[in-house]
């Protein structure tokens, strides 16, 4: 069992950590320099978490929790306007962010009004991609759930839903949370109560991403999604060229890579693992919606019939 | 009237309606337009749906026009206007007009308070001093648009309709066809806030 946690502390020395933490067989899922400062979000396993803590005592640096790391979340606005950027969509994006996850900003093209609301077939697909879709709407109770009666049509992933009034979630249509204390806010979200309100968002995504977890643990995707990116890593060179931010992107299981589809593919499919199976044995490699990358959906136990 | 002497929303929603009257707060204050709204009056009904926003405006000065801060003249036996400015406030917004108008080659400014336009000034004396400098109504009232209609209003509420003028401003919106009931509401709303006693007070 693998724990999700963050680091924070000085660059110095701090290789040390990072290999500490791949000698005990942990990933580092990402790293970012800033200036002197280093955040580290790293799969460390369990047990060993004693030795990681001590480690990080020792370098002066802070060690958190972070749940939704080696997810990827999508935030959905109904559009891209005034209405709900920067301050809103940024502001939950960004906190997403810092607690591991990778996030998306997705803006519906007609995602407006209670009874005009569409959302394309696209921009479904787009979503679904994703592990998790947290739809920012407003104010009003009526129109949350007007909109949410046809809004969500066709995706599959577990919706979490903000808005300004405190409802229940059975009273949300099709959502599978509910956060209140949202609505259209148009000032930088930083008060204590609304970094309150954040917080109360960042623990209901943890626990669904928990209860996805725990399905997902039923039938265990055949390889790990670390350990896919592992094997590109060492196996594909040209991954050190791609200049987006996070060049594989963890999912719950699977990844995104973003290296073109057409060129690609076939590498990864070939992509030998020690225990001699083949990255197209136990995962599918797909084109993904977003621009050309690819996909990678790691197969279930029950298909492949091992666990590598 | 003082800055916002009324500012009430009002909603059957009880969470919204406050929401709402951050939202606008934060949207007057991010385009400086405080100042500029002496009431205000909100009534939202998501069910409906319709949305009203009516306000009494206190904007400020009227447009600038050259003869306010300068003395436009002939030179006698030449063919210039020769432009005295008063005030130096509007020097490099008048220029700019200028060099629009007649091109940088026939513009002088031999000296601080003086610019010279090579032109016929029989035609152009009375042209330039009414030529409009700064108008800080109208790019006030832009700015309110951008307000109301780009942010403030909910974004599915397409079906609209506008009054503006100097002293008042009044949207409706929906998502429907926009019904004469609410057009009468929002001219009642208008109205009451015009008979409003100056100086009391009054909260949502």
């Amino acid at each position: 069992m693998l724990e999700p946690v963050k680091y924070v502390g000085g660059v110095y020395k701090h290789n040390h950590l990072v290999e500490l933490v791949e000698d005990l067989g942990g990933y580092i899922l990402q790293k970012n320099v800033m200036q002197t400062e280093v955040v580290l979000l790293m799969l460390v396993p369990i047990n060993d978490m004693p030795v990681v803590e001590a480690k990080a005592k020792e370098l002066l640096g802070k060690l958190t929790r972070a749940p939704l790391t080696g997810t990827e979340i999508a935030t959905v606005a109904p559009t891209l306007a005034y209405h709900h950027l920067p301050h809103l969509d940024c502001d939950v994006a960004e906190f997403l962010r810092q607690h591991g996850a990778k996030t998306n900003m997705v803006g519906l093209a007609r995602g407006v009004g209670k009874r005009i609301c569409q959302i394309t077939a696209y921009e479904r697909d787009l979503i679904n991609e994703h592990d998790l879709a947290v739809f920012i709407l407003g104010n009003y109770e009526h129109c949350i759930i007007e909109k949410s009666k046809r809004l969500y049509e066709g995706i599959e992933i577990p919706i979490v839903v903000t808005g300004a009034p405190e409802l229940k979630t059975e009273d949300v249509p099709n959502a599978t949370a509910y956060v209140g204390n949202f609505g259209r806010i148009l000032h930088h979200m930083r008060h204590s109560e609304e970094l309150r309100t954040l917080d109360k968002l960042a623990e209901v995504i943890g626990k669904v991403l928990d209860n996805v977890r725990v399905e997902l643990a039923k039938d265990p995707p055949s390889v790990a999604p670390p350990r896919i990116k592992k094997e590109i890593e060492e196996q594909i060179p040209d991954i050190i060229n791609s200049l987006h931010p996070l060049p594989i992107a963890l999912q719950m299981n699977g990844a995104r890579v973003k290296l073109p589809y057409e060129e690609y593919h076939e590498q990864i499919e070939n992509i030998k693992f020690v225990e001699g199976v083949t990255m197209k044995e136990v995962a599918r490699v797909l084109p993904s919606k977003m621009r050309n990358f690819i996909l990678i959906k790691a197969l279930p136990k029950s298909e492949t019939g091992f666990v590598i | 009237m003082e800055q916002l002497e009324t500012f009430v929303v009002e909603s059957p929603d009880t969470v919204g309606a406050k929401s709402t009257r951050i939202l606008i707060q934060d949207t007057l204050a991010d385009l400086s337009l405080n100042r500029v709204i002496g009431r205000l009056k909100v009534f939202v009904d998501p069910v409906q749906p319709v949305f009203i926003f009516t306000a009494i405006l206190r904007l400020g000065t009227p447009s600038v026009k050259v003869k306010d801060f300068a003395k436009v003249d002939f030179v006698i036996g030449k063919e210039e206007v020769k432009i005295e400015l008063q005030r130096e406030t509007y020097a490099v917004k008048l220029l700019n007009k200028l060099w629009e108008r007649y091109g940088k080659e026939n513009i002088e400014q031999p000296d601080r308070k003086v610019i010279i336009v090579k032109t016929d000034p029989v035609k152009e004396v009375d042209a330039l001093n009414e030529l409009v400098i700064d108008e800080p109504q109208q790019e006030v009232l832009d700015r309110l648009i951008d307000a109301i209609a780009l942010r403030i209003i909910p974004e599915g509420f397409r079906v609209r309709k506008h009054e503006l003028s100097t002293s008042h401003v009044l949207f409706v919106a929906s998502e429907d066809t926009l019904k004469p009931e609410w057009i009468a509401k929002a001219k009642d709303m208008l109205e009451s806030m015009r008979f409003e006693n100056s100086g009391e007070e009054e909260n949502a």
